[in-house]
């Protein structure tokens, strides 16, 4: 168990460094980017087979990330200037041709066969208490900073909303959310047990359409016609869904702190567990800073109208450069630790999905919103092991039906959002509604 | 160019020229405009004003002609280059980033912010806090004069129509231009807020910036303008002040129509 998180939180810090970069890109810029996963693939590619060739690690993965930014540069060069919609298509075409490059070229980059056994960083690494104690207490503060985003978001939501209200409607929540986690539990554990069983698939799958649809229905009735009735409706929802964080934190957070106790039982993912928690804790924190700084202002203006950032002066092409080299960047990070933690890199790692699942992870948690892009991360990730997992035991359908039903969902629930909560779960409403 | 009393002028266009497809929409026009004056340009609609504007703000590239601003030719900048160079001009309709708040819309506006080279935000963050603070008290005393100050944390988008319009002057402002052009301040806005448009614009004008105005409401016009040109189907027609111009046997045809 200890093993799987410990590699569940270094794919989340990835997909959540990764899903900044698209962030500052898109949810700030206004850049569409259809081909974020090259700059991955570049970071990858670069840090892995300078590592190999006997690069420094560190050197290689600034080298990596810094091509990965070059490759913005090109890329920005040739079509910013462009219509917006170039961008977009051109970044689709490089990223599908980097792939085809990675296949063809075998002299640099092994095709298909995939570059193996290159080093990985702190993998050698046998800290003694001291050092192990140290790297406790700074995965401690992290995740103490993290906590303490969560309570100043919920300070905000409960402002001015009377302690009676939050009370009751945050123990209506809790109990809503509880029965509803339970019941989707009982019926999986259900549905296992009759798919173990001689029950013909389709009755299988018919009962549990049935069953799930009932449900939903239920719930939803219950949320529109009794939970948003009571008072402090919202603020119940922000303490609970708070509540959830401090629990499940905690419970990750257990098994992060031992495995970085007990370092030697497997040196090499707990040394990149500690070094990506690390990596996307930094990116995160100067990211918050920029966007909030005069540079940040000056991309938000050019999202929404880049000929009044101009008639006021600003360069927009220079800043929209900026904007995809850094993203960029960031990406090229995400992909040494993805590349890290897969230990081989294959050019099928870099398919035109990944990039989608970045897209996911930033409307999942709300465009332009750093937090919601790690949120974003943390339940896109979570949903995919679970469903992973889970589903085989329950759903009545082959291994590869399987997975484009996993990617349906995906695409049922980001509908859904896009209904209920166009602006993502921690957008701003008012950046949306607000027109011109 | 030297007018009568010796000025040289703040802005000066010789013989622009643009077209769009078969439509001449500037033909030959030029334009003057005097360092402290308050300059308008009208014409009927279509006559190519906004063009013009779009034409001397370099949004707009055009086939021939110079333009030259404060004593250099600008023919070879862009966009921005026009703002940072002291020149700096609103849209006939109100354009506010709606999604930043009053106030960010103000900051956004004023030039040479250390803060907007992203490595200044960590090696001079004090310098960046310095001029964000500075910059602040400087909107909110803009946004004070125009009776926005007590929206500025809201979003732009929540202004009204005439507000924006307001926004959008204030905004200006804080360019710290030699030159603002506005495209039709007083349009969609309600009487008593027109009037106090213009009495800021007096006022600025008296503290020597420098106006050029497109604007169909002839009453702003003869109230505020030192001098008037006007174009129609793209070229000029006359210049003068503006009583000269309301005596104007063609510029009245103009309007009138044929
Ligand atoms: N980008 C463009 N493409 C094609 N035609 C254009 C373009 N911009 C302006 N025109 C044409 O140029 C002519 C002049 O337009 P312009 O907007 O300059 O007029 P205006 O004097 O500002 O009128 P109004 O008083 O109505 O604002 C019009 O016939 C218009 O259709
Ligand atoms: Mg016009």
């Amino acid at each position: 168990m200890e093993g799987y998180i410990v590699s569940l939180i270094i794919f989340t810090a990835t997909f959540a460094l990764f899903g900044l970069g698209l962030n500052l890109q898109w949810g700030y810029t206004g850049l569409i980017n259809f081909g974020h996963v090259a700059f991955m693939a570049v970071g990858a590619y670069t840090t892995t087979l300078l590592s190999l060739s006997g690069v420094p690690l560190i050197l290689a993965t600034v080298l990596g990330a810094g091509l990965a930014a070059a490759l913005g540069l090109l890329i920005g060069l040739s079509t910013l200037r462009l219509r917006e919609d170039y961008l977009a298509i051109v970044t689709i075409g490089v990223s599908e041709m980097l792939r085809l490059v990675a296949v063809n070229e075998e002299w640099l980059t092994r095709g298909t066969f995939g570059i193996q056994r290159f080093p990985l960083p702190l993998a050698t690494l046998n800290p003694r208490l001291p050092v192990r104690v140290g790297m406790v207490m700074v995965l401690t503060l992290v995740v103490g900073l993290g906590f303490w985003q969560v309570w100043v978001w919920l300070q905000q939501r409960l402002k001015g909303v009377p302690r009676q209200a939050i009370t009751t409607s945050s123990l209506a929540m809790l109990g809503y959310l509880g029965s509803l986690g339970l019941l989707l539990y009982g019926v999986g554990v259900g549905a296992s047990q009759l798919k173990i069983s001689d029950l013909p698939d389709w009755a299988l799958g018919l009962g549990l359409l049935i069953t799930v649809i009932g449900i939903g229905w239920v719930y939803l009735w219950l949320g529109d016609r009794v939970l948003s009735q009571l008072p402090g409706a919202t603020a119940g929802l922000a303490v609970a869904s708070g509540a959830f964080c401090l629990v499940f934190g905690v419970w990750i957070y257990r098994f992060a702190a031992s495995a970085l106790y007990h370092y030697s039982r497997n040196p090499s993912k707990t040394g990149l567990m500690f070094l990506s928690v690390l990596l996307v804790a930094i990116v995160f924190w100067a990211l918050q800073r920029l966007v909030r700084s005069p540079w940040g202002r000056v991309l938000k203006a050019i999202r929404e109208d880049e000929e009044v950032a101009k008639a006021l002066g600003k360069p927009v092409f220079w800043y929209k450069l900026q904007s995809l080299m850094l993203g960029g960047f960031i990406a090229g990070l995400a992909g040494a630790l993805y590349a890290w933690q897969l230990t081989t890199v294959y050019p099928d790692n870099f398919r035109p999905q990944i990039t989608f699942n970045a897209w996911t992870i930033v409307v999942l948690g709300g465009a332009g919103n750093n937090v919601g892009t790690l949120l974003g991360a943390a339940l896109f990730l979570t949903y995919e092991n679970l469903t992973r997992f889970v589903l085989q035991d329950i759903i009545p359908l082959s291994d590869s039906q399987l997975g484009a039903f996993r990617i349906m969902v995906i695409g049922l629930l980001l509908m859904v959002l896009m209904v209920w909560r166009p602006q993502g779960i921690l957008g701003k409403k008012e950046e949306l509604t607000l027109g011109r | 160019m030297v007018d009568s009393h010796g000025r040289q002028p703040l802005l000066a266009a010789n013989a622009l020229s643009k077209s769009f497809g078969g439509i001449r929409a500037v033909d030959n026009a030029s334009l003057e405009v005097l360092p402290g004056s308050i300059t308008g340009l009208i014409g009927p609609n279509g006559a190519g004003k906004t063009t013009l504007f779009n034409l001397l703000c370099r949004f707009v590239q055009p086939d021939s002609g110079q333009i030259i601003f404060d004593g250099v030719s600008i023919q070879h900048l862009q966009p921005h280059d026009i703002a940072q160079q002291g020149m700096v001009r609103t849209f006939q309709v109100a354009r506010v980033l709606s999604k930043l708040s009053v106030m960010e819309n103000m900051l956004l506006a004023a030039q040479h912010q250390a803060g907007e080279r992203f490595w200044n935000v960590w090696l001079r963050s004090s310098t960046v806090r310095q001029q964000e603070r500075e910059q602040r008290e400087q909107a909110s005393a803009i946004l004070e004069s125009v009776g926005l100050a007590h929206m500025a944390q809201d979003y732009a988008g929540a202004l009204s129509g005439g507000q924006r319009k307001l926004l959008e002057i204030a905004r200006a402002l804080m360019v710290r231009p030699k030159l603002v052009l506005l495209d039709e301040p007083a349009a969609g806005v309600n009487p008593t807020l027109i009037n106090q448009i213009c009495d800021h614009i007096l006022r600025w004008n008296q503290e020597g910036l420098t106006f050029l105005i497109i604007e169909h409401n002839m009453d702003v016009v003869m109230s505020l303008c030192d001098r008037v040109w006007v174009l129609a189907e793209g070229r000029n027609l006359a210049s003068g002040t503006p009583t000269e111009i309301q005596q104007n046997a063609q510029v009245l045809e103009a309007y009138l129509g044929q």
